[in-house]
């Protein structure tokens, strides 16, 4: 018979012993896959999510009508050519034959028509690039399909590499009662996360913590080398990050990541830091409605405040922006005006405005939300703005908060620091989203220009089919705008992501970067070599 | 008695749905657009509008509202474009699961450290006791997790950082939510012992506060009841320390320990925000915290009504447990009806 501490002794002896077997216990992990660490949620349905971590989802699960390559230059996808009619108001698209969907069904021309439809009739995400423009979609056989337009849409190929297809009778068979008429909720219930695709990926499982895509071994494309696996993992905390990274048990970050969380990811033996300029750039907004900021002089003695070099050093591979579209973009203007940090200059302006002398009764808020380098570009101003003898306040706000703000004048900040990038390769993505009336009321221009001359000078330019003259008009658009100077451009943001180089091949790193949005996540192009990864581990 | 604490909670909870759903609607921003997007047209806002009634006044809106929500229809959620139901019913066993651990090492931890500092009390092993329990209560969960990831996912490479299970394993079929529970349903120990592997540090990082308080309190409870008289006749009549600890003093004395477990379980659950998002816990706590953070109205009215009727069934069940432990209670109410 055992005494009371003896027993007490072989019960502890037991837990540790448990403890022990369950923490050696080892899973042996998959060879050829790829994690990346994703906002969340995600969302599969193309007709409805547009931000980053959607669209990176969607294009590994999904097939665009054409796509792109490092260039720019629009090449075949399901579509294997196109006529474009001399008027410029009729597309028509030769589809290939025999591309399968997830389910086994073939992709066809009523496909491309359904998707079309369904992205108007829903009208989120990215639909306005298309809902303006198409007038109707025509089936001519199984295997083409016309797009007729309301009126010319000169960037309308180079806006299709965005375009996803989805399943018609898939989605058409999970159709639910809703707001779309006959159309019920248009299979949106089901689409926003089941596959409904036919891209290189097909959905594996769908937690609320990943996503995790497996690679189609029917996909119509050689994707042999492609990696097996692709998971997004919904987690942006830098502690995780850094000891994901060192386990190897994740190969990209997304690109929200801080300077500070790279800097310490590229510490990690096998991890360096890829670096491009893709479109993003970064501007301080002035709400042109509001005083002292209705004065255009007000307006450029802040822009001639603004210390663009400083702001440059704390992004690290950031450049100053010229003007209103970055100049990795095609249509931006290299050769437009350009201010710098002259506190002279600024202070002359201000002599000129009609607000002169009472500029105490105006102060003027700079808000900020999203990441620290914003703060810090909000700081610099308002710095600099004191010793011109303007009165700015920086005020933290959330991104929530800053959209119902921009919905009217009066609630639009003076000043605020945004982000923005454009959907499509083109200088029209920008001008038209940051510039035209029709996107005042959105956090998209919070600078409430409503200048019907604009507004006709950007309508022009994008209808114009020819891309020589479209692009002179985008050099004309971009001059006027940055003479009512409503915006201070301050740096183009470059895209900065951690990655396994030890035992992965990523192009997007050695500067093959194809321009069109989140076409740097898409698998296919990517090689990973798992006994590369293993070498690491046993080190 | 029973009966009219529960009609006295519904009351609340309806108290509770006219205050957020009086709150959802006087924020600034129009729903509408802040559901469809920037550049939705004014035709599709406006279908989204009448469908959703918001073209109505507030009081037809609240009557909308509230009679979807009574037949668990919370509305689609901004973010997710999920309904929120289905959101809730996906994040909640997993925080379900989080707290349900946090509370077994809360018990086991917190009570054993409690009734050993009582029992040893003004010896090296209370003062040990005393200093684990106030490490405890200073240190926020969010600083043991990152402490705890960094030496054991990181340095030590001993237990997984992130989730709820192992990539290569497969979520067991869907029975209660819970992975461990469900994977000792189905007889699945791998799944089960991944699953436990997982929620080691983020349910000790969660529940530390809790095992903090909960020593202390034992230990002061323990401690007062080892002076009374049925304690000090037990001891003369040479029954051993072990069976008066185990019978007659343990009882007695968790009285206040479990109004406070109850109470902790409401707080673990909303606040387990920093702990689910460390871990990339798919939780309630972090669904919810999302949903303030980005405006996301039916979202947040779903999780209050949620954690209300958590704090409140809560309420009751500690009620009940400390009239089971403590006949008197029951007997003094019985007699003031």
């Amino acid at each position: 018979m055992l005494n009371g501490k003896t027993k007490i002794l072989l019960i502890t002896l037991c837990v540790v012993g448990i403890l022990i077997s369950i923490l050696s216990m080892g899973i042996a992990s998959s060879p050829s896959i790829v994690r990346y660490n994703a906002d969340w949620p995600i969302i599969i349905d193309p007709s409805v999510g547009a931000d980053c971590q959607s669209v990176t989802a969607n294009v590994n699960l999904f097939d665009p009508l054409v796509s792109a390559d490092t260039n720019g230059n629009i090449i075949p996808h399901v579509a294997e050519s196109w006529d474009v009619a001399s008027d410029g108001l009729t597309y028509t698209f030769h589809l290939r034959s025999g591309i399968k969907f997830h389910d086994g069904s073939e992709l066809t021309a009523e496909d491309v028509k359904f998707s079309m439809d369904r992205m108007i009739t829903i009208g989120e995400g990215i639909s306005y690039l298309w809902s303006e423009a198409v007038q109707e979609i025509e089936v001519i056989d199984k295997y083409t399909v016309v797009f007729h337009m309301k009126t010319t849409f000169g960037p309308f190929l180079v806006t299709l590499p965005s375009f996803f297809i989805v399943n018609k009778e898939l989605i058409m068979a999970n159709i639910s009662p809703g707001i779309y008429d006959d159309m019920g909720d248009y299979g949106r219930g089901y689409a926003i996360d089941r596959d409904v695709g036919s891209g290189p990926y097909m959905l594996k499982d769908f937690t609320g913590e990943y996503l995790l895509l497996e690679k189609n071994p029917n996909y119509f494309m050689d994707i042999s080398t492609a990696p097996d696996e692709f998971k997004m993992i919904g987690s942006s905390e830098p502690i995780l990050l850094k000891t994901l990274m060192s386990r190897r048990e994740l190969e990209m970050t997304f690109r929200w990541c801080a300077s500070e969380t790279l800097k310490s990811l590229a510490e990690i033996k096998g991890v360096e830091i890829a670096q491009w300029l893709l479109g993003s750039a970064e501007y301080i907004t002035m709400n042109t409605r509001k005083p002292p900021l209705d004065d255009i002089h007000v307006r450029k003695a802040l822009a001639w405040a603004f210390d663009y070099e400083e702001a440059v050093k704390i992004v690290p591979g950031s450049v100053q922006a010229r003007g209103p579209v970055p100049l990795g973009v095609p249509g931006s203007d290299a050769n437009s005006f350009q201010y710098h940090l002259d506190l002279e200059k600024a202070k002359l302006e201000l002599k000129q405005s009609k607000y002169y002398g009472h500029f105490d009764e105006y102060p003027i808020d700079i808000s900020w939300n999203s990441n620290k380098s914003m703060e810090k570009h909000a700081m610099l101003l308002m710095a600099n703005a004191t010793e011109i003898g303007l009165n700015v306040n920086v005020v933290e706000t959330t991104w929530a908060l800053f959209c119902s703000d921009s919905a009217s004048i009066e609630t639009t900040p003076g000043l605020h620091v945004l982000s923005a990038n454009s959907y499509y390769p083109e200088a029209a993505s920008l001008l038209q989203a940051r510039y035209h009336s029709s996107t005042t009321g959105t956090w998209l221009q919070a600078e409430w220009l409503l200048d019907p001359v604009l507004d006709e000078m950007i309508e022009d330019a994008i209808a114009t089919t020819d891309k020589d003259e479209r692009f002179a008009k985008y050099s004309a658009v971009t001059r006027y705008i940055i003479d009512l100077c409503p915006t201070i451009f301050t740096i183009e943001t470059p895209e900065r992501r951690a990655y396994q180089s030890a035992y992965m091949d990523w192009p997007v790193a050695r500067g093959e970067v194809i321009p069109i949005y989140k076409y740097d996540n898409s698998m296919r192009y990517i090689k990973v070599y798992p006994e590369k990864r293993e070498e690491l581990l046993k080190k | 008695m029973f009966i009219n604490r529960i009609l006295y909670s519904i009351f609340v909870l309806w108290g509770l749905s006219v205050f957020i759903f009086v709150i959802s609607r006087i924020v600034p921003g129009d729903p509408a657009r802040m559901t469809l997007g920037a550049r939705a047209s004014e035709e599709v806002l406006q279908r989204f509008r009448i469908a959703m009634h918001y073209d109505k006044s507030i009081v037809v809106q609240y009557y909308h509202w509230f009679k979807d929500v009574l037949h668990g229809d919370f509305g689609i959620s901004l973010i997710t474009k999920h309904p929120v139901l289905e959101d809730i019913s996906r994040v909640l066993p997993a925080s379900l699961e989080l707290t349900i651990f946090a509370f077994i090492f809360i018990i086991i931890i917190g009570i054993t450290i409690g009734v050993i500092s009582a029992r040893y009390h003004n010896t090296w092993v209370d003062n040990l006791g005393r200093f684990a329990a106030y490490f405890g209560i200073v240190t926020p969960s969010f600083v043991f997790a990152i402490m705890g990831m960094l030496i054991f996912c990181y340095i030590l490479e001993v237990l997984p950082a992130m989730g709820r299970l192992s990539p290569e394993l497969i979520y067991p079929p869907k029975i209660t939510g819970l992975i461990t529970i469900d994977a000792l349903i189905q007889g699945n120990f791998i799944v089960f012992f991944d699953a436990f592997k997982h929620l080691i540090l983020p349910s000790i990082s969660l529940g530390l506060l809790g095992m903090a308080s909960d020593a202390r309190i034992t230990r002061a409870s323990v401690y007062n009841n080892l002076g009374k008289d049925y304690i000090i006749a037990a001891q003369s009549y040479g029954i051993p320390d072990r069976v008066i600890m185990f019978r007659d003093l343990l009882k007695p004395s968790l009285i206040p320990v479990v109004s406070l477990l109850a109470l902790q379980f409401g707080s673990i659950l909303s606040q387990a925000f920093l702990v689910e998002l460390i871990f990339n816990w798919p939780g309630f706590a972090r669904y919810g915290m999302t949903a303030i953070i980005q405006k996301d109205l039916n979202a947040i009215s779903g999780v209050v009504l949620i954690l209300g009727i958590f704090r409140i069934g809560g309420n009751i069940i500690v009620d009940f447990l400390v009239g089971l432990l403590d006949p008197r209670i029951q007997l003094i109410k019985e007699r003031s009806e």
